[in-house]
């Protein structure tokens, strides 16, 4: 395993490039290139806002803020699963030619998503700074959260990438999964709607905690409960161990799979 | 022929690659079913025959030696370069290697068109596994080395193929590493940068590289391997000095495809009269024997017959041959050797372009030599008749000896025509 993490290391250069790749050729061509990446969440924001504050009334005070400090935080994690399930097919070229240490291709993916997110956080902040202030005595918190946020997603990747090379329907499985992990997480809503009878089924999963606290520091503007932060890291250890033995022994056989 | 099987040795300091009776198999699948789906409702469809393509290959590479693997398709040559990469692993039996790898298999990997080709050979050296620093030191050799001048800040996308591939390979020459492994590239770009490419091999292998090479193209094997190993349905078959084994791997394929084509033959129902059709087959012959040479001599000027000539003599040979039934797609090949068998030139009709010949009947042809540029000394002459791809249908090594003599004492390996002024 430490050789492992040293030939990661050595290819450091290999993930900065494939994530500058990734994120200037994603809009390469479009007439507003790179502004996009901070049009997207805005406009996102505009439909859910529309959508939640004048047809369906949520009744939370600034409904808008509300969900747009949780929604890019989840999209982050969004990206990263989905991403994740076909980074290594659609690098198939290289896997069967090249080698590298394979772990390359799904961290540079969930990079490429907190990369993109870390971006979109300048208009959160900005939104924030219009709407209701903020609190810089709690703005540092984001650094533990986000970094907790990172392993998550780090190991759900590890875990989805090196399944998919074997079962392809996991592609599209994940993606029906994403899209039920949104709704069962407190992104669109508050986690005191939740029933009390499935409050702490709604605990164990792992974004629950992380959403809370990406609220709680910009929209409440206060400091996040440590033992929610706790059971998120632990979580995100958790899944980060069992993705990184899974993908080891998956990724021997990637070659012959693909 | 022996088959080779080598006891495990233990890695001593100047050997840079140790293959250790690897074995490989992969599965078949007879219906393969990679959905969910399928894995679950039809877990009878998933049979499989186990194929086992390489069965124990054992070898050792010193350092700054290069070896080259050859075979036919699917003899395992390509698996076990695949397992030098680490891109597969053996199924059992191990790979050491010694210092840094890198492998000339996959030309221009992750290239992005959009991208300038000074922005792409960061990309394709990042995945090479260099770091920024390593890139920019070698960046400005690489522009220089793909011939690229101004258009290296042009997308990629408005190259030529020929300007890609330059590019490509270019950037996987340069990175410096102690092996490097090299799998049937070097037919890239136009002649010049092929040759280019080579010599750029050899400076590789002078600068103590060690180098393995898998290819079809025995001579570039002769031309800069010590050793050749012929990997034979998973073992190596036979090792050696690559002109010695590929003589052997020659002659087996020569007679393969005769047993093939007697084969065809019987099933057709002509049996033709023992004989006509001359399997020729010893040290220095070998050939299916569908067109045959009957006699190679060398003539003088005069045309007369001859076996002496001077440095800048005229030299015209002359091939007698008979071929039972029309062939149509003969290549004519001509190799000089010197006695001690340095390989001093060869040609082809395919090399100059001459296109294919076609045999029928008898008949007698040419090929001029119009000066022979050689030192004193003695010389022998390899002709052959085979296909394009180099299925051989008369090989005839050694088919006319002749000697240099000159009052001159010259040295080296050529006469170049030469003036003093002063």
């Amino acid at each position: 395993m430490q050789k492992t993490l040293k030939e990661i290391y050595d290819y450091r250069n290999m993930i900065y490039m494939l994530v500058r790749k990734d994120l200037r050729g994603r809009y390469k061509g479009s007439a507003l290139g790179f502004l996009w990446t901070f049009l997207n969440p805005l406009l996102q924001l505009a439909v859910y806002t529309l959508v939640f504050s004048t047809v369906m009334r949520a009744g939370i005070d600034k409904y808008y803020l509300f969900l747009f400090v949780a929604l890019i935080p989840w999209l982050a994690m969004a990206n990263s699963v989905n991403g994740g399930a076909t980074c290594i097919l659609s690098q198939q070229n290289l896997v069967t030619k090249i080698h590298f240490p394979r772990q390359v291709l799904p961290i540079a993916t969930v990079t490429t998503s907190f990369v993109n997110m870390l971006l979109c956080m300048i208009v959160v902040l900005a939104v924030c700074i219009f709407s209701v202030g903020l609190n810089f005595a709690v703005l540092w918190y984001l650094i533990p959260t986000m970094l907790i946020e990172y392993v998550l997603a780090l190991g759900i990747a590890f875990l989805v990438s090196g399944l998919t090379v074997y079962f392809r329907d996991l592609e599209h499985i994940v993606g029906i999964f994403v899209m039920a992990w949104q709704f069962l997480s407190p992104v669109m809503y508050s986690i005191d709607m939740v029933p009390e009878k499935v409050y702490n089924i709604f605990m164990l999963n792992p974004m629950t905690a992380v959403i809370i606290s990406y609220r709680n520091i910009l929209y409440y503007k206060t400091a996040p409960d440590l033992s929610t932060m706790l059971l998120a890291l632990g979580m995100g250890v958790f899944f980060l161990v069992v993705g990184w033995f899974v993908f080891a022994k998956l990724e021997r056989h990637f070659a012959e799979e693909l | 022929m022996e088959s080779m099987t080598r006891k495990v040795t233990p890695v001593d300091d100047d050997t840079a690659i140790s293959v250790s009776n690897i074995t490989k198999s992969f599965k078949v699948y007879y219906d393969k079913g990679v959905s969910l789906k399928d894995k679950l409702l039809f877990r009878g469809r998933g049979r499989y025959e186990k194929h086992q393509v390489l069965k124990g290959v054992s070898f050792d590479v010193k350092k700054g030696e290069a070896i080259g693997l050859i075979g036919q398709n699917g003899c395992g040559k390509s698996t076990t370069l695949k397992m030098l990469t680490q891109i597969m692993y053996p199924d059992s039996g191990t790979i050491t290697m010694k210092g840094r790898v890198s492998a000339l298999i996959e030309l221009g990997a992750g290239f992005h068109p959009d991208m300038s080709g000074r922005e792409n050979i960061y990309t394709n050296a990042a995945i090479f596994g260099l770091t920024r620093k390593e890139v920019d030191a070698c960046v400005d050799e690489i522009i220089e080395f793909s011939e690229l001048g101004e258009y290296i800040d042009n997308p990629v996308r408005t190259y030529s193929s020929g300007m890609y591939m330059r590019l490509a390979f270019s950037v996987a020459i340069n990175v410096n590493a102690d092996i490097l492994l090299v799998d049937e590239i070097l037919a890239v770009g136009d002649a010049a940068f092929q040759a280019k490419c080579f010599n750029k091999l050899r400076k590789i292998k002078a600068a103590g590289t060690t180098i393995v090479i898998v290819s079809h193209s025995l001579g570039q094997i002769e031309q800069l391997c010590e050793r050749s190993y012929w990997i034979d349905k998973g073992v190596v078959r036979l090792s050696g000095i690559p002109r010695e084994v590929h003589a052997e791997y020659l002659a087996f394929m020569g007679d393969k495809a005769a047993r093939i084509q007697a084969a065809e033959d019987a099933e057709k129902g002509k049996t033709e009269a023992p004989g006509t059709q001359t399997e020729t087959k010893d040290d220095k012959r070998w050939g299916s024997g569908a067109g045959v040479m009957d006699k190679g001599d060398m003539r003088d000027e005069k045309g007369n017959q001859q076996t002496s000539f001077h440095p800048g003599d005229a030299a015209t040979v002359r091939i007698h041959y008979r071929a039972q039934k029309p062939v149509d797609d003969v290549v004519v090949g001509l190799a000089v050797y010197r006695s001690d068998q340095t390989y001093l030139f060869g040609t082809n009709t395919m090399i100059d372009h001459i296109g294919r010949s076609e045999l029928s009947g008898e008949g007698t042809m040419e090929i001029c030599l119009e000066d022979l540029a050689l030192v004193a000394g003695k010389y022998s002459l390899d002709l052959a008749f085979h296909k394009p791809d180099g299925f051989s249908y008369d090989f005839w090594r050694e088919s006319c000896l002749f000697q240099i003599t000159s009052d001159k004492e010259e040295a080296g390996l050529v006469s170049l025509k030469h003036k003093w002024k002063f």
